[in-house]
C-alpha cells in the first residue's frame, strides 16, 4: 500500500445493536450487550442458547439478502452525496460472507418452501452480483470469503480496487446470519459459551454466535471532503499451525499486524487503540494477549473488543467491528469491552472494560483471525 | 464386559479416516495424542461422537473424557465400564 | 523490470485421489481441500526457495464449500451429532489452509467465491506490492450430484493450480520448472493451466 488515496464516505449496519449506524453508536458509549437467549436455540442439538439477533421482520427464507440489503441501503443513503459525483461504471462491490444464504439450504433439507432467489443465495458470489446490480454498482465485483478474516479482506480488496484505478468508489458488504448450521457447527466443536461470550474475561470458556449485516462505501479521497477516515494499511497471513486452533505464540498475528504497520509507514507506538477480535475462547484470547506483546511490549495501547455486544458476526465482523472504530475516531472516544468483568491473567493491562469519552484518536488497529489459520490486521488513520 | 481393541482400533482407524495404517499397526499402549498416533483436539471431539453412536457412551465434559483418551486401552477400560447395560 | 512468471501448473480430478500420497492425515480433509491440496503438490514446487511468510495463496471456489456445507449439515441428526471435523471445512478458505498447514506457508491468502477471472492479477498484484515473492493460485470446482441440483449446475471434482513469481533479477535464475511469462491480459487461469500441464507432458 502505498500513500493512502481510500476513505470511508459512509456506513450502514443491522445487528443485535439494532438497526442503524445510530443505535450502534448509542450501544457503544453505554458498553451495552445484545446477547440474549434465543428460543430456537433451546434444544440439546445446540451447546448454548446465547446469540446476538438483528431486529426486525425477517425474510426467514432470504434472511442474507435481508441484512446485506438493509445495510448497504443505509450506508449508500449516508455517502449520497459523494456517490451522486460517481457514476455506476465506476462503482464496485466486494462481499465478505462466510455462509451467505445457508438458510436455503436448511429449508431445501427439510422439504420447506424455499423461493428461487433464495436458493440462488445460497451462492455467495450470486448474491454479491445481485446486492450489486440493485444498489448501483456496475464495477468490479468481488466475493471474498477467508472465514473471520472475510470483512476486513474484503476491505482490503476494496482499497485496492480504487487504488489499481478499477473503481473510484466500492461498497464493501458483510452478511453473516444466525442458522442452525452455524450454532450446530460450533456446538460439535464445543465453540460456544452457555453463558454468553465474555472476552479477555478470567472465565471465558467460548464464543457466541452474532448476525449482520453492515456496509461501509470507500471512495477515492478526491471526492470526499477533508477529515474522513483513511484505510492506512492491512497485512494478512497465516498461521500455517492447524485448521481449527491458533498457532500458540501468536506469531502468525503478530506478522499479519507488522506487516500492516509497514504498508501504512507507521511504529506501533502510533496506534492509539486496538479493536481486538477476542472471541472468548480459551485458545483465542490468549493467542490474541501474546500477539499484542510481541508487537507493542509493555507499551499496549488501550484494547476493546465487541464482541460481547454482538456476537462473532463471522463474515460480518469485519466491517462492523471496523465501523466501531469509526465511531470511535468520529466522536472521540473509546468503546469499552462489553461482558469483560475480572481480566484474565496474560491479557494486556491496557484492555478497557468500560468507554472512556473525550480522546481524540488518530490511528486504529483492527485485528481479526479465523479457521484455516487466517490472520488480518487493518489500520485506520483520521487527519 | 470386555471390549476387542482390534474392533476399537478399526473404528477409530474408520471414524478418523486414517490412511495407509491398520488395527495391527496400533499399539493397545501407545498414545492415541501428542505423540503416538498423534490426534489432535478435533480428533479428540470426533472420539466423542464415536463413544456416543457405536457404544451409546455420552461424554458431558471433554475433561471426562482426558484420561480415558489416554491410549487404545485405557479407552477399551472406559467403553467397558460406562457402556449401558444391553 | 517487474516481470511476473508462472513457474508451473497443473490439473487434478477426483480420479488422481486415490493415488496421492499427501500425509497420514489425507483422508480427514474434505473433498475441495483434497483436490486443492493435491494440485499444489503436482507443482512439484521447493518451497525451501522463497521465505515463508512471502509466499502468498490466492484460491477460488466456484461454488463455496456447499459439497461439505450439504455433508456436514446431512448429519445433523445423527446420533452424536454433525461431524466437528466437517464443520471446519465448510468454508472455501479452508483449503488455503491445508495447503498452507501442509508446506509451512505463512505469507498473505485471499479466497473468493466465484470463477477464476481475478486469480491470476490478484496474485500478481500480492508480488508487485512487495507482499510476497511468489503466489499459487488455486482453482477449485466441486459440486457433489446433491448440490448439483440444488444449484442447477454441472456436478465437478476438479482442481487447477499455478504458482507466480517474481524473476530472481540480480542471478537471472529461475527458482523451479520452465517459465512462462506473465501477461496482462491473462485472466483465464483454467486454460492456462490445462495449456501449460499439457506441454509439460508434452515435451
Amino acid at each position: 500500500m502505498r500513500e493512502s488515496r481510500v476513505v470511508i464516505a459512509g456506513c450502514g449496519a443491522i445487528s443485535a445493536a439494532g438497526c442503524g449506524i445510530g443505535p450502534l453508536y448509542a450501544a457503544l458509549k453505554k458498553n451495552l450487550s445484545g446477547l440474549r437467549p434465543l428460543e430456537k436455540f433451546d434444544s440439546p442439538r445446540f451447546q448454548s442458547k446465547m446469540a446476538g439477533a438483528a431486529p426486525g421482520i425477517f425474510d426467514d427464507e432470504n434472511p442474507a439478502w435481508f441484512l446485506a440489503a438493509e445495510a448497504l441501503q443505509q450506508a449508500r443513503e449516508s455517502a449520497r452525496q459523494i456517490l451522486a459525483e460517481i457514476p455506476a461504471e465506476r462503482t464496485g462491490l466486494v462481499l465478505a460472507t462466510t455462509k451467505a444464504n445457508i438458510a436455503a439450504l436448511e429449508r431445501i433439507s427439510e422439504n420447506r418452501p424455499c423461493s428461487v432467489i433464495a436458493r440462488r443465495h445460497l451462492q455467495a458470489n450470486l448474491l454479491a452480483e445481485d446486492l450489486a446490480k440493485n444498489f448501483g454498482a456496475r464495477g468490479p465485483v468481488q466475493t471474498v470469503s477467508v472465514a473471520c478474516v472475510s470483512g476486513l479482506a474484503a476491505i482490503s480488496q476494496g482499497e485496492k480496487l480504487i487504488q489499481r484505478g478499477e473503481a473510484d468508489a466500492v461498497f464493501i458488504v458483510g452478511v453473516d446470519c444466525l442458522s442452525e448450521f452455524v450454532v450446530a457447527g460450533f456446538s460439535a466443536l464445543k465453540a460456544l459459551d452457555p453463558a454468553g461470550c465474555r472476552p479477555f474475561d478470567a472465565a471465558r470458556c467460548g464464543l457466541s454466535p452474532g448476525e449482520a449485516g453492515t456496509a461501509i462505501v470507500l471512495v477515492r479521497e478526491n471526492f470526499a471532503a477533508d477529515g474522513k477516515i483513511k484505510i492506512r494499511g492491512f497485512g494478512g497471513s497465516n498461521d500455517a499451525n492447524h485448521l481449527t486452533g491458533p498457532s500458540r505464540d501468536g506469531s502468525g498475528l503478530a506478522q499479519a499486524v507488522r506487516s500492516a504497520l509497514k504498508s501504512a509507514n507507521l511504529p506501533p507506538d502510533e496506534i492509539d487503540f486496538v479493536h481486538a477480535h477476542g472471541t472468548g475462547t480459551s485458545y483465542n484470547d490468549a493467542m490474541e494477549s501474546l500477539a499484542l506483546k510481541t508487537v507493542f511490549g509493555d507499551a499496549c495501547p488501550p484494547v476493546i473488543g465487541a464482541k460481547g455486544m454482538l456476537g462473532h458476526t463471522l463474515g460480518a465482523a469485519g466491517v462492523i467491528e471496523t465501523i466501531c472504530c469509526v465511531l470511535a475516531m468520529q466522536n472521540d472516544f473509546l468503546p469499552g469491552t462489553p461482558r469483560l468483568s475480572v481480566l484474565a491473567e496474560g491479557a494486556p493491562k491496557s484492555l478497557l472494560r468500560e468507554p472512556r469519552f473525550g480522546v481524540r484518536l488518530k490511528n486504529v488497529l483492527k485485528l481479526n483471525t479465523g479457521f484455516g489459520g487466517m490472520n488480518g490486521a487493518l489500520i485506520l488513520s483520521h487527519e | 464386559m470386555q471390549i476387542s481393541t482390534h474392533e476399537l482400533k478399526s473404528k477409530i482407524i474408520e471414524a478418523l479416516k486414517l490412511q495407509d495404517i491398520t488395527p495391527e499397526q496400533i499399539d493397545d499402549d501407545a498414545p492415541l495424542f501428542g505423540t503416538g498416533l498423534g490426534l489432535d483436539s478435533i480428533d479428540a471431539l470426533e472420539l466423542v461422537v464415536l463413544l456416543e453412536k457405536d457404544y451409546g457412551i455420552v461424554i458431558k465434559d471433554i475433561e471426562e473424557g482426558r484420561p480415558a483418551f489416554r491410549s487404545v486401552k485405557t479407552l477399551a477400560e472406559f467403553i467397558a465400564a460406562k457402556r449401558p447395560a444391553a | 523490470m517487474n516481470k511476473i512468471f508462472i513457474a508451473a501448473a497443473a490439473v487434478v480430478s477426483s480420479a488422481d485421489l486415490p493415488a496421492a500420497r499427501l500425509g497420514p492425515r489425507f483422508g480427514r480433509l474434505d473433498l475441495q481441500s483434497r483436490l486443492a491440496l493435491l494440485a499444489v503438490a503436482s507443482l512439484k514446487i521447493n518451497f525451501g526457495g522463497f521465505a515463508r511468510d512471502r509466499t502468498g495463496i490466492c484460491l477460488a471456489a466456484s461454488a463455496g464449500s456447499l459439497t461439505t456445507d450439504f455433508n456436514f449439515w446431512q448429519g445433523r441428526d445423527s446420533v452424536g451429532g454433525p461431524s466437528p471435523t466437517l464443520f471446519a471445512y465448510t468454508l472455501p478458505s479452508s483449503a488455503a489452509g491445508e495447503i498452507a498447514i501442509h508446506f509451512g506457508l505463512t505469507g498473505p491468502n485471499l479466497c473468493f467465491v466465484g470463477d477464476d477471472k481475478n486469480l491470476l492479477s490478484e496474485a500478481a498484484d500480492l508480488i508487485r506490492r512487495d507482499e510476497a515473492d511468489g503466489c499459487l493460485c488455486v482453482f477449485c470446482e466441486v459440486v457433489s450430484a446433491e448440490v448439483a441440483k440444488i444449484i442447477s449446475s454441472p456436478p465437478a471434482a476438479t482442481a487447477c493450480a499455478l504458482f507466480l513469481q517474481r524473476m530472481n533479477l540480480e542471478t537471472g535464475v529461475a527458482i523451479s520448472g520452465s517459465l512462462h511469462e506473465l501477461q496482462e491480459f491473462d485472466r483465464d487461469m483454467k486454460s492456462r493451466c490445462a495449456l501449460i500441464s499439457r506441454t509439460k507432458s508434452a515435451g
